[in-house]
């Protein structure tokens, strides 16, 4: 047949019904056919019965709105209806979209259209495609010679039926697509354009030397005042804002941005309030100098906004301000900003200071004491713990028939880091971390449990050799122990004290089958409790958990095996008493130097004494530098009561 | 012979993993923690049971209300900002070892006759949990922390008899009888 040319006489149209029950269900609640004035909500469908049509020509017989010449509907109520049945499950939803691009519109007469003939195209393809289907497409755009459309998979081979047809006076050819749907322009020309410009004056105004955004005085930027963004202040904000946020833009990273841009300075910007320029916070939170002088901040609440901002701004500069002559003004934005350190010119912390400062706006982990041992007065945990590890190093089934017996329990757990497994061979086997075996029902959470000291020895047995170091050298091991009731009397009568003992600590390993050398931390609580009768000592080991962590060398600070006192009544490693007749210092000075140090600390004047009486015997850096050092291990019964 | 058999260690297992995942969650979210400790038990209290021994990196807290509060005090920042920041605890293993089968502290006779010593449940329970916590972090992530340390968490836990009497799915089967907290 030959290509329509244009809209056809309403037979057509009215042959084809706008939806059907058979597809909407919206309609499956109506009982009769319905048609509302205009014909375009006709979702009604037939009458209860009369099914969809079939037959390829449909003149007359099937179109409710028959004759009214509005069964096609408009766009708008169209979709509305598809949208519903995609919304209710029966439509589109299941159906993959396909995109299409149509060539020839640019020839048709309907490109002088406002919109360049897109709207009346999609509709003349909508209407035409299926006699018997609505069609419904997509939004289309305009994209060079091309209209570019999403339409269902299901209808696309109606559509390209259309494909030679001529439309408006000129042919088009539909064709189908995998390349990405134009998504348009973002901006509007205007937009774009400005944007450039914009770009312009970053360009202009960014120093990467000295990675320094320099946005002083833009009310007299060309670049802004051809843009007419000067003389309204609200234009004045929006691009600020903008050019904060393009800045920020160019940087692929947080990291980068941070790098990128240190410094930035808004001098001489007529500020009356940081609110106007807030958004700096945001977009660069790590900034480290800022520049804020001659501008128009009169009282600190001006400024006020930013006071839990920039935690890591360095140096700040007001002057030039009406704010810089109330009284107290330099104290107050010290206190805001944690890690300022020069504000307008002056030095109002040191570095040191300022990484208190900022230590002091994050939570710290609690005070480390020494060791606690609480194992009655016999010292039983310090005696076994010797004979232990000394057996455990040397012979391990001399130790499992001394201390262990047919109850006994042992079990291990390795925690790995991600992907060094390999590191960890002859453990994993043995590992029972109940976490990872998923619980109960995994039979390894009781093959991995070992049960009796002949049992023990053997796992023991093919575990690498170990050295720990001597119990006598404190400083490697933290050591908690105290006794409980309620253990099972092996009398079988009444109940038995325990005493349950903790120790952290590491120890060298040989794996001579594999070849491993290494050391690795170590946490490992025993129970013990009364013997049985006849046994070599008094008691034994109910249980013994150990569980293997990567190993921190000591000097890699905070997060190593800390420093235990080797009496655990001592409060603190670095109290030793205090030094009789240091000479040079008198009483005075010391006073003076303890008052300092509790002030610079926050520790009680009791513990800056022994501070500075311990080592550092009344030198003050030394005091300070040895706090430093030993601050984790300080109780919080060390410092002043801050509450 | 012996006592301890797969059913008592498949049930400490059990209760671990209950317990493990009630407890870090709650600390986590600053919820409270006391009442699972013998001390705020009536029926322990009643019975003469002494509390709970808590030993928080060496220091001795006579009450689990100290440890909330020494948490807190973790918790919070010195200085109270407006983004708060929060405490992590992310379990990277436990265990558990059954070291009283036949625990009976504070029972009722007739708890005593029912649960008999191989039906996992009047058991004293060692449980050992290590991982790390992590300072400073946001609640979604642990990305940006200032500081992260290892910890370790030995627990004794003993049988609740007030919710064991009762067929309830709810309320703690075990409470906490003692403590031994390490973070380095």
């Amino acid at each position: 047949m030959a290509p329509p040319t244009g809209p056809r006489g309403g037979g057509n149209r009215n042959s084809k019904p706008t939806a059907r029950t058979s597809r909407g269900g919206v309609a499956k609640h109506r009982a009769a056919a319905r048609t509302d004035r205009d014909g375009d909500v006709s979702m009604g469908g037939p009458t209860p019965g009369s099914n969809p049509p079939t037959g390829p020509s449909g003149r007359g017989g099937h179109g409710r709105g028959a004759g009214r010449g509005a069964s096609r509907g408009s766009r708008t109520s169209s979709r509305l209806a598809q949208n519903l049945k995609n919304y209710i499950g029966e439509g589109g939803s299941k159906h993959a979209k396909t995109t299409l691009k149509i060539l020839g519109i640019k020839n048709s007469k309907a490109a002088s259209n406002p919109d360049g003939g897109v709207k009346s195209l999609l509709q003349f393809i909508e209407r035409k495609a299926d006699k018997h289907k609505h069609i419904v497409l997509g939004r289309g755009t305009l994209e060079g010679d091309y209209v570019w459309v999403k339409a269902n998979k299901d209808d696309v081979a109606s559509i390209m039926h259309l494909n030679g047809y001529s439309y408006a006076g000129a042919p088009i050819t539909i064709e189908e697509t995998t390349e990405p749907f134009p998504t348009g322009s973002k901006f509007s020309k205007e937009a774009a354009d400005t944007r450039q410009k914009l770009l312009a004056l970053l360009a202009k105004r960014y120093n990467a030397e000295q990675k320094l955004l320099d946005l002083s005085a833009l009310g007299t930027d060309d670049i802004l005042g051809n843009l007419g963004a000067i003389g309204s202040q609200s234009l004045a904000e929006k691009s600020f804002r903008a050019i904060i946020h393009i800045a920020g833009e160019q940087f692929k990273t947080v990291e980068e941005k941070k790098e990128g841009i240190q410094s930035v300075s808004l001098a001489s910007n007529e500020i009356g309030d940081v609110d106007q320029v807030f958004t700096l916070a945001y977009s660069l939170p790590h900034l480290r100098r800022l520049d804020m002088s001659n501008n128009k901040l009169d009282t600190l609440s001006k400024i006020s906004k930013w006071k839990h901002e920039f935690r890591y701004l360095e140096e700040l500069y007001l002057v030039g301000n009406p704010l810089t002559s109330l009284t107290g003004y330099a104290t107050e934005i010290t206190q805001w900003f944690p890690c300022l350190q020069v504000l307008d010119g002056n030095v109002v912390r040191t570095p040191q200071e300022a990484a208190e400062a900022l230590k002091a706006m994050t939570p710290q982990p609690l005070p480390q004491l020494p060791s606690n041992l609480r194992d009655g007065e016999n010292n039983v945990a310090s005696i076994f713990l010797r004979s232990f590890f000394q057996l455990y190093d040397h012979d391990r089934v001399a130790l499992a028939t001394q201390f262990y017996d047919a109850e006994s329990l042992v079990s291990l757990s390795a925690t790995p880091e991600p992907g060094c497994d390999a590191d960890w061979k002859p453990y994993m086997k043995y590992s029972r971390n109940i976490q990872k075996l998923g619980g109960s029902r995994n039979p390894a959470v009781v093959q991995r449990l070992f049960t009796g000291a002949s049992l023990i020895a053997e796992m023991w047995r093919s575990l690498p050799a170990t050295r720990h170091a001597t119990v006598d050298q404190p400083e490697l091991w933290i050591i908690d122990c105290h006794t409980f009731p309620h253990l099972a009397d092996p009398s079988g009568h009444g109940f038995a004290m325990g005493l349950m003992i903790n120790v952290h600590g590491q120890f060298e390993e040989a794996d001579t089958a594999e070849e491993l050398y290494g050391t690795r931390t170590f946490s490992r609580s025993f129970i013990l409790g009364p013997s049985k009768a006849g046994a070599p000592h008094p008691y034994r080991v109910l249980s013994d958990q150990i569980t293997l962590h990567k190993w921190t060398p000591r000097a890699a600070g905070t997060a190593s095996v800390p420093v235990v006192a080797a009496a655990p009544a001592a409060p603190i490693a670095l109290a030793a008493p205090a030094v009789a007749g240091v000479p040079v210092i008198d009483d005075a000075t010391r006073v003076q130097l303890i008052q300092e140090l509790s002030r610079r600390t926050g520790m009680n004047a009791q513990y800056s004494e022994l501070c500075l009486s311990g080592t550092a015997n009344w030198n003050f850096d030394l005091a300070l530098q040895s706090f430093e050092e030993q601050r984790a291990n300080l109780p919080h019964t060390a410092f002043t009561a801050t509450a | 012979m012996t006592y301890v058999d797969d059913t008592n260690a498949q049930c400490a297992a059990d209760a671990a993993a209950k317990f493990v995942s009630w407890y870090y969650n709650q600390i986590n979210e600053g919820k409270g923690i006391s009442n699972s400790y013998v001390t705020n038990n009536e029926t322990y209290k009643n019975a003469g049971h002494p509390p709970a021994d808590i030993c928080v990196n060496g220091q001795v807290c006579p009450t689990p209300e100290d440890w909330e509060k020494l948490l807190a005090q973790q918790r919070e920042a010195p200085k109270a900002t407006t983004d708060k920041k929060h405490v992590n605890y992310v379990v990277d293993t436990y265990d558990a070892h059954v070291i009283n089968a036949d625990y009976r502290f504070g029972a009722t006779q007739n708890l005593i006759d029912i649960h008999g010593v191989n039906d996992g449940v009047r058991m004293m329970i060692m449980v050992n949990v290590s991982g790390t916590v992590y300072f400073g972090v946001s609640k979604r992530s642990n990305e940006e922390y200032s500081v992260k340390q290892h910890f370790n968490d030995v627990f004794i836990l003993v049988p609740n008899w007030d919710t064991l009497g009762k067929q309830s799915k709810y309320g703690k089967k075990f409470l906490i009888s003692s403590q031994t907290y390490r973070a380095y």
